[in-house]
């Protein structure tokens, strides 16, 4: 049943992601729609198997690469659905989301039959607190670069994606959502360093990750400086949002999987 | 003075230190002598300091100059905003030339609010720049202030054994901040259960103690622990670490109960060196039949003892010669390591953080301050926002003809 809800979910992020291409490509205005509501209708199915997943391991989605990258993209087109009703600007952005989703959920699959036990130091509320706002960081670092990738898109030929709205509107999103992934980093780094004062007694022992998140923060710091003390905004932000979202792929994914932390078994593979 | 004070106000200093620090944290943090077992660190790194990074005058020197800069940028920035909220708006505000159309139903639309002259939009998000400033003065203070009373420090202990942390040989690897209190702390701790593998359901085996803890002047009170937390001991706090092995529990003359400790020195082989009362060197082995961290258990052990060039088997319950009189093997045992901490002042740490946070929420709102123009200014409105000028300005642009 598990499976099945799984690529249920995954049908319907690349039916999505078919329908969000008819609209970006050939203009057909119903495809956005289509797209929204199949994104939409996807997280039905996604939320069950995440679910179902939790009670047969007894254990939220925190642990080995397909639990967290499934619940990782489950956040990514939750957010952004939730964004594109507060601004309704950002709903073409789906044509970006839905492929996104569609590979996240390819990454995941390859270790679909893979399941641990968590250790013994996630025995704390804490954790709920540092991982969820992990996933959300990455979700709406990931929203901000996609704005500014649809900036460039705008700036560069200001006819094309005509539901998206003007270059200076995704410009400001960008940098919101930027603002919002630098909150939702330090009340990870926050939680955890809390959380690692109640396991260990030392909330700060610069492991690889935390040095690793610490950098990131720091420089997302450097980018927003950049924004409000340089006014810097345009092509030269949206390349500095993207550096943005390297680092923190580098701190979600990359640093988890190459360098020996204590983290390492949240993306566990094999 | 005034001109230190605008060199710490400059924009690019402030880039600058953040920028090194960045550079200065990632390279100490992924240095491979930074690694646990890595090689020494190379010559260069030592002069340069990042043979320890974070302890190294460069980064030191470099946070001190982060809270300058900050404490710069801070000051003053109070009385700018009271200013813009009155409807002082700076020079570099937005202005919006006249145009058909009604400017306060577009700055509305926008989202500002307000029955005169004056607009606001999320007036409090005003202050998110200067709370998140001033929550990095607290917590680089308070983390200074908490490192320098801060102390730590390790004890071992075999099942049934108790330990005094004050007495002497107790603690080791002590790292005590240079305002730390001298004395230990004055508790004693028996542990009388360790179990390093157990499976407590959901999580993967580890660690789990029973330990009668004293303080001084309190009764003793039973408190089990494993390493998802740990417990408050007078002023200090216990916590349950990885480290653990197997022991010999050795009945010496002269020398009574001794608790021998071995260290792994292959998955299926532990040892310690000892020298027996005659000062002679001696060396116990252990060499299993499963993998020492096996969670089913070591499987038969073989207990050896290695002196003078012979090897001896050695049997629990049993006598064999150490020095001028025998000894005897009184058992095999677990022991399991725990850390203790002393962390005055982790309260201004965390203050800091919430702090930090605060600002950070603050500012993902897209503050606002808009003056309707007056009679002779030449715009239709003065717009003052913290992020979003451009749109703002490209959209009263397409909002109709200029008038």
């Amino acid at each position: 049943m598990q499976s099945i809800l799984f690529w249920s979910a995954t049908t319907l992020y690349a039916l999505a992601t078919v329908a969000y291409f008819a609209w970006a490509s050939f203009g057909r205005e119903r495809g956005a729609a289509a797209g929204g509501a199949l994104l939409g209708l996807a997280l039905l199915p996604h939320a069950g198997s995440l679910a179902l997943r939790w009670a047969e391991v007894g254990h939220g989605p925190y642990n080995t690469r397909y639990e967290v990258v499934s619940a990782d993209t489950f956040l990514l087109v939750a957010v952004f659905l939730v964004a594109a009703a507060l601004a309704r600007g950002l709903r073409g952005l789906g044509v970006l989301v839905a492929p996104a989703a569609l590979l996240l959920m390819g990454w995941a699959v390859t270790n679909f039959g893979l399941k641990r036990e968590v250790p013994i130091i996630f025995k704390s509320w804490w954790l709920v607190l540092h991982i969820g706002f992990a996933k959300l960081f990455f979700a709406t670092i990931l929203l901000a670069a996609f704005s500014a990738g649809a900036y460039l898109v705008k700036v560069r030929n200001p006819a094309a994606l005509p539901r998206l709205p003007s270059a200076e509107r995704l410009d400001l999103y960008g940098h919101q959502l930027t603002l919002v992934s630098f909150l939702f980093l330090g009340v990870m780094i926050v939680a955890g360093a809390i959380w690692a004062q109640q396991s260990w007694g030392r909330y700060w022992g610069w492991d690889p990750m935390e040095t690793s998140a610490l950098v990131t923060w720091i420089v997302f710091g450097i980018v927003l400086h950049f924004r409000v003390l340089h006014r810097w905004s345009g092509r030269r932000m949206a390349w500095l949002t993207f550096v943005a979202l390297a680092f923190a792929v580098v701190t979600i994914f990359v640093v988890a999987i190459a360098v020996p932390t204590i983290h390492n078994s949240y993306m566990v593979g094999s | 003075m005034d001109r230190i004070v605008k060199l710490l106000r400059a924009p690019r200093l402030a880039l600058a230190v953040i920028g090194f620090l960045a550079a200065w944290t990632a390279t100490g943090a992924w240095a491979p002598w930074t690694q646990p077992g890595g090689p020494a660190a190379l010559a260069w790194a030592r002069a340069a300091g990042l043979a320890h990074p974070f302890t190294a005058w460069p980064f030191l020197a470099a946070v001190a100059l982060l809270f300058a800069s900050t404490l710069a940028c801070t000051w003053g920035r109070r009385s700018r905003i009271l200013a813009v909220r009155r409807g002082q708006l700076p020079p570099a505000a937005l202005r919006l030339p006249p145009r058909a159309a009604d400017v306060r139903a577009f700055l509305v639309e926008q989202g500002y609010r307000g029955e005169g002259e004056l607009l606001t939009r999320f007036a409090p998000a005003l202050w998110g720049g200067w709370l998140l400033h001033v929550g990095l003065l607290t917590l680089i203070a308070a983390v200074l202030v908490q490192q320098a009373f801060s102390d730590s420090g390790v004890f071992d202990l075999t099942e049934g054994e108790t330990a005094r942390l004050s007495a002497p040989g107790t603690v080791s690897g002590r790292e005590r901040g240079p305002f730390a209190p001298a004395a230990l702390p004055d508790v004693e701790v028996r542990l009388d259960h360790f179990d390093p593998y157990l499976h407590q359901p959901g999580y993967a085996p580890d660690r789990l103690s029973r330990l009668t803890v004293t303080v001084a002047g309190q009764a003793p009170r039973a408190e089990v622990i494993d390493r998802a937390a740990g417990i408050r001991a007078g002023d200090a706090e216990i916590f349950q670490a990885i480290p653990a092995g197997l022991e010999l529990t050795l009945d010496i003359p002269g020398m009574g109960l001794r608790a021998v400790r071995l260290q792994g020195e292959g998955p299926r082989r532990a040892a310690a060196s000892l020298s027996d009362p005659a000062g002679a060197p001696a060396r116990f082995v252990v060499e299993s039949e499963r993998d020492l961290d096996s969670p089913q258990g070591t499987g038969r052990l073989r207990i050896a003892l290695e002196a003078g060039g012979a090897r001896l088997a050695l049997e629990p319950g049993l006598a064999f010669p150490f020095g001028a009189a025998p000894a005897r093997l009184v058992a095999v045992g677990r022991w399991g390591r725990f850390t203790w901490t002393r962390t005055p002042g982790l309260s201004g740490v965390f203050a800091g953080f919430a702090l930090v946070l605060a600002g950070c929420a603050l500012l993902a709102f897209p503050a606002g301050v808009a003056r309707l123009g007056r009679p002779g200014e030449g715009a239709a409105a003065v717009v003052f926002t913290v992020r979003g000028a451009a749109a703002v300005a490209a959209e009263w642009e397409r909002a109709g003809p200029p008038a």
